[in-house]
Formats: C-alpha cells, structure tokens, sequence
C-alpha cells in the first residue's frame, strides 16, 4: 500500500476535506435561505409572480450543476461578476439547491390549511407573524426529512466543484494522483470515504428527525 | 348607488348594495344590511345562497366588488373615495379593521401545534403586544368564559369538537372585538355536542356582544337572534325579527319552502 | 456586456448534434440500470441473507459515492483489471451501475404496492419464481413506478454531463471544446444549458404521456 503517500499529502487532503465541508455547509444554509424565500414569495404572488418563480425553478432543476457552475464561473465575468473557484463553488451551490429546498418549504406551506391562514389574519397578525408562529412551527415536523435528505444528496453533488477548480476533496485526490501517478488507491479510499461520510450524515439527519418529532406522540392521544 | 338608505344611529356594521362575483358567477347582489350595537343578527338561507361569502365580505376575507361596508362609518378593505377601480388598504390598515372584528369558523381553524391557552394567547402577544404571563392570564379567562380553564394546556388534538370550538370563540373574544361573526359554529359537531356551543353563544349575546351567526339551528335563530336575515340566491329577501320569520305563514314563499324542510324533520 | 446571439446561431449545430449523445448516454444508461437494478431488487428481497446484505451494500455504496468519483474510479481501474471498452460504454455502464442502485430502490417500493394476494396466487398455481419475477411482478412494478422511473432518466440527462471529465465528446465536452476557441463562455453555456432543458422537458412530456397511456396512479 502506499501509505506514505497519504501521509505525505495528508496537510493537502485535509484542507480539501475542508473545502468541501465549507461549501457544502455553506452552500446548503444558503440555497435553503434562497429556496424558503422563494416558498415565500411564491406563497403571496399573483399568477405571473408565480409563474415567474416556477420558470426558475424548472430551469435550474432541468439543467446540470455542471453547466450552472460553468455559467457562473467562465461566463460571469462576461456580466461583470468575478468569482474566486470556491466563491463560485458556493454561490453555484446556492443557486442549484434553491428550487429543491423552495418545493420541499411550498409542500409545509401547502400542508398548513387554509382556515389557519384565515383564523391568524382574523385576529390581525402579520404575515411575517402568520410564518413565524402558525407555519414553521408545524412544518418543522414534516420538512425535516426531505430536508435532511436533499442535505446528503449535496455532500456528494460537492465533488462536482472539482471541475471549476474548487481545490476540494476530489481536487485535492485528482492532484495527488496526477503527481505520483498511482490511481487505483485514492480513488478506492476516495470512494470510501465519501461514503463514510455520506453514510454519517444521513445517521446525523436521522437523529435531527428523531429530535425535531420527539413531540409528536405526545400531541396526539 | 349607495345613498338609497341611511343606517340607523346604534348600526356597528352597514352594508350598501353589496355584491361579489367569483369569475362571472354573482355570489352575492344587492345587499343592504344594518348589524347593530349589541344585538344578534343570524343569517339563514339554502346552501350555497352566499351566507358564507356575506359574511367573510364584512372582515374582507373576500374582498368584494360592489358597494360597500362600513364599520363604524369606516370603509373596510378598499380607500374611501372615488378612485375607480377601488385600491385596497394597506395591510397595516387592514390588520386594524380586522381587528375590530372577530371571527369563529366550521372547521374550528385552531393551530395544532399550540394549547388552547397559547391558542388564545398567541394573538394578545403577536397583535396586542401583551406580555406572555398577561396574556396567558387574559386567555385563562377567556377559556373560563366559554367553560373550558381546566382545559387550558390541552392540545386541541386532546378536544372534543365542542371543545374545539369553544377554544375558537374564547381565541376570538379575548381579543375584544367590537364584534364576533360566527360561520355555522356547530355544522362540523356532533349532535350531543352542539348544544355546549350554542350555550357558550346565548350567554355572550347576553353579556351584550354583537354577534352575526350563519346558522342552521333554527332553535337558536327564533330564540337568541333579535333579526334574522333570510339569504337566497345571493339576494337580501328579509331582515326581520325571528317571529315574522318563523311564525306560520311567513310572508315569502321562498321562506316557507325553506323553513318547510325544517318542520318536516320537527326542528322549529 | 455584449451577449452575441450570433455565436450561438453558428455553434448551435455542433451543439445539438453533441446532445445526441447525452441522449445515447443517459438512455443506454438508464437501460443498464433498470435491468441491473431489477437484479439487485430480486436480490434485495431475496430469501437468501447474504444475497440481501450484498444488495444493500451494493445499493448504500453506489448511492453514498459521488457519481463523479465512481466515474473516475472506474475509468481508471478498468484498464488496471486488463479490461479494454471504449470509453462512451465504459461511462453509461458506470452510470448505469450507479443508477442501478436507485432504479432498485424505486422498484422496491413500487412492489410494496402490490397486493400479496398476487403472489400467494402465483405460488398456489405453481409458477417458478422466475416467471413470476419476469410476467408478473416487474411489468406492474415498473408501470406504479413509471413517474419516478422517469425522474431517474431525467436525472441521468443531467449526470451524463460528468462523463465530459473522462474525456467523453457529448454535449457539455462539445461545449467546453467551443468555448476554448470561441472565447464565450456565457453565450454557448446558456445555449447549452436551454439543450439539456428542452432534453429534459420532452422527456417529461413524453413521460407524462405514457403515464396516462398506460393509466398510471389509476387504480
Ligand atoms: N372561492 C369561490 N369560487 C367560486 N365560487 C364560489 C367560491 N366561494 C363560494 N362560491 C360560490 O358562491 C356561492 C355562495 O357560496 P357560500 O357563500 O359559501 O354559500 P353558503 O355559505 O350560503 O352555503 C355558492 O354557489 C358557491 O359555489
Ligand atoms: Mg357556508
């Protein structure tokens, strides 16, 4: 095995391990604010403000990160937007995850019945009160699965970075093993490690669940 | 168009020629109707004759597209003047208007994630600004109102319909509304349980609380009500007191077939 | 900013001819992961305990890892293995070894929706698992799963712009290729980004069509 080689490169795989942690972590929080205002706007728009937002959301989600990323980071400068690799990791990371996160936030909106709506503006409350204290706390419940999940589908969309020289994990590893000219091992622990990773996550998604309904029986008798 | 009537001194709410259309369909024409100070006005009428639309029209739940209502001379929803098409309020202005006016739905509408305490409080605190523990108190007191303190850190999912529904009326009245429109209050409960409602209902009437009641409780109508509005079509038909309406030879045929269907299941 | 419509208009034929194989790709892709992935389902329910850990490994490992890293790995471990394929099977066998994975899973759940009493009936009249499996079983499942089926092809569209990385001339390589002579990003990315929508779009349609050809979400 060739161990000295990962030991050799470990300061660099680390950072790169960094990398993708940042992003991803970034990058969701992000597309997930993006995505609940969208819900939100969507929630209060008229037809065409509707439609307007369901065409960005069907446009993002018709096309491959790749070619996002590719727009943002080669053809922003084009309009004047000028981005580091990882900026554009992260800002591309934002924009491709809004349209999943903003169904996932339309569906709790959906959930909550009208009549609630109308009993909260019956007694005067804002909109942003109505959100705040009658909607999100009952969405909790039932965004935080798909929530959850879409997280862990990002953890692996964050090797795609690596194409717009995002010097993250995958970077990091197709750099090592252009140097030292050995494939077969990075990749083979590259590939584990992704899927220790993934595999964590999803355990740490599944005790937030557990927290975040912990109430649930108690509500109904 | 709005000046055929001028509306008694003790009228909270007037209507003028009110009308509603959903797309081409003409929900509601026509309507002129006083709700006055202290008094209970129930509507009555077929199904899907617009006592729904008439009332959420007089909070603007929907907004209407004719005439006009006032609270207390006060345009509700649309700017007073003679802009055409009408603008509507800000949101700060209608969240005011609203306030004045409280509302008990079919469905209950109660926020299943909250007690009925917080249910009743959460308004007090949001709109009213109070603090948590004098809201709390003030809903304590609401619930006591519709009989229900020891059920003050139930969960509404722990009620029985009846329940529900009294944790409704104590959430809309501890807003202290200068009147409370109640949508069919006891058509989503049981029979054994409608009874608990009503009573909650005919005390607040007589603690002076303005109330209009969309109802098909006939009983509660003759005895409670001191007007009863007859809705048919989307029309006014009358507005009179309950024993014009419900004597034996109501003076509208549309009245006595509607009330036939009543007195052949010995309801009246 | 000048955005050159022109460029567009002039590469747009390089690009669409491109797109075909992304469509190659992703459909041989998918054909692959449909097949194997009935295979691992088969295995996944199996009544044998190390066939159903194996699927399950098999279905935790392929959905846990990168598509991109499998790729990768695969191109760079087939010739270590003496295995010598052209490069564009080589891609759509590993996205469909990595689709395989997720088709296994939806046709897991799809089962689940047909009744028991089907296969007790099978069993009474004697039917070999086998014909079971292949007459009765998965043409039902594949129709209840036919919407997510289509999901996982649209998905496949998107993914096979990986295979660019490995060197493979679908669409976005075509597009990169462009770029580096035309200096426009912007303008052929966009362009290349409304071909993978339009892709997308009609397979939608097209599936929407046969979902209701074939009654899907009827009962
Ligand atoms: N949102 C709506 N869109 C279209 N039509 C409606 C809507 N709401 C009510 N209507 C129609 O308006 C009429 C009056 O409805 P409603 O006020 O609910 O009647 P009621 O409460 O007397 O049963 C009905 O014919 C109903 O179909
Ligand atoms: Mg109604």
């Amino acid at each position: 095995m060739e161990l000295d080689l990962f030991i050799r490169y470990g300061p660099a795989l680390l950072s790169g391990f960094g990398i993708t942690v940042l992003c991803w972590i970034v990058g969701s929080l992000g597309g997930m604010g993006l995505g609940f205002l969208i819900a939100c706007l969507y929630q209060w728009s008229g037809s065409w403000g509707r439609a307007c937002l369901q065409a960005y959301i069907e446009a993002v989600r018709g096309t491959p990160f790749m070619i996002q990323l590719f727009i943002l980071y080669y053809g922003g400068p084009s309009f004047g937007l000028l981005l580091s690799p990882v900026q554009a990791g992260i800002f591309g990371f934002i924009i491709y995850g809004s349209p999943y996160f903003a169904e996932i936030f339309r569906a709790g909106f959906q959930a909550v019945p009208t009549g609630q709506f109308e009993a909260a503006r019956c007694c005067g409350m804002t909109e942003w009160t109505i959100v705040r204290r009658i909607v999100l706390p009952q969405m909790l419940v039932s965004i935080t699965a798909p929530l959850t999940n879409f997280m862990i589908i990002l953890t692996k969309e964050t090797a795609i970075l690596s194409v717009v020289t995002v010097p993250e994990l995958l970077f990091e590893t197709q750099t090592m093993a252009a140097e030292t000219f050995t494939y077969i091992e990075p990749f083979l622990a590259l590939s584990l490690f992704y899927w220790a990773m993934v595999e964590f996550t999803s355990w740490l998604g599944r005790r937030v669940e557990r927290h975040v309904t912990r109430h649930q029986n108690r509500q109904t008798p | 168009m709005t000046e055929n009537s001028s509306s008694p001194a003790n009228a909270l709410i007037t209507a003028r020629g009110l009308g509603k259309h959903y797309g081409t369909f003409q929900a509601l024409s026509g309507i002129d109707l006083d709700i006055l100070k202290s008094e209970v006005t129930c509507l009555i009428g077929p199904s899907g004759s617009g006592k729904s639309t008439l009332l959420r029209c007089l909070n603007f739940l929907e907004a209407y597209d004719e005439g006009e209502v006032r609270i207390d001379g006060q345009l509700v929803g649309w700017q007073d003047g003679k802009a055409s098409p009408r603008k509507p309020v800000s949101a700060t202005k209608l969240r005011e208007q609203r306030r004045q006016v409280g509302m008990v739905f079919q469905q209950f509408n109660l926020w299943p994630h909250m007690t009925a305490a917080q249910n009743v409080a959460e308004a007090l605190v949001q709109v009213k600004g109070l603090s948590k523990a004098e809201a709390r108190d003030k809903a304590i007191l609401a619930l006591a109102r519709v009989n229900l303190r020891d059920k003050a850190d139930n969960h509404p999912s722990a009620l029985s319909g009846g329940q529900q529904q009294r944790v409704a009326i104590a959430r809309a009245i501890a807003m202290e509304p200068r009147v409370v429109l109640f949508d069919e209050p006891t058509s989503a409960l049981d029979p054994e349980l409608v009874g608990e409602v009503l009573n909650v209902m005919r005390d607040l009437a007589a603690d002076g609380m303005t109330m209009v009641v969309v109802t098909h409780e006939m009983g509660f109508a003759a005895h409670v009500a001191n007007r009863v509005a007859f809705l048919d079509h989307g029309k006014l038909v009358a507005c009179v007191p309950p024993d014009e309406i419900f004597r034996q030879d109501p003076a509208d045929p549309r009245i006595r077939s509607f009330l036939q269907t009543y007195r052949e299941r010995n309801v009246v | 900013m000048d955005f050159s419509f022109q460029v567009i208009s002039h590469n747009f034929p390089y690009l669409v001819s491109a797109a075909r194989w992304t469509i190659l790709i992703s459909f041989l892709g998918m054909l692959v992961g449909l097949l194997l992935g009935i295979g691992i389902c088969a295995a996944r329910l199996s009544h044998h305990g190390w066939l159903r850990r194996a699927a399950a490994l098999y279905i935790s490992f392929f959905r846990g890892v990168p598509l991109l890293v499998q790729l990768l790995a695969f191109f760079y471990i087939l010739p270590y293995a003496g295995v010598n394929l052209p490069a564009t099977v080589a891609a759509f066998l590993s996205i469909g070894m990595c689709s395989a994975a997720y088709n296994a899973e939806i046709l897991r759940g799809s089962l689940q929706a047909i009744s028991p009493g089907q296969r007790e009936a099978a069993d009474a009249l004697g039917i070999p698992p086998l014909a079971l499996w292949r007459r009765i079983l998965v043409p039902q499942a594949l129709r209840i799963g036919l919407p997510s089926h289509i999901n996982e092809l649209i998905l496949l569209v998107k993914v096979s712009s990986l295979a660019s990385v490995v060197g493979i001339g679908e669409l976005t390589r075509v597009a990169q290729n462009i770029t580096g002579q035309t200096y426009r990003p912007l303008e052929i990315y966009m362009a290349t980004a409304v071909i993978y929508f339009v892709i997308n779009a009609l397979i939608a349609w097209g599936g929407r069509r046969l979902e209701r050809r074939l009654g899907v979400g009827q009962r």
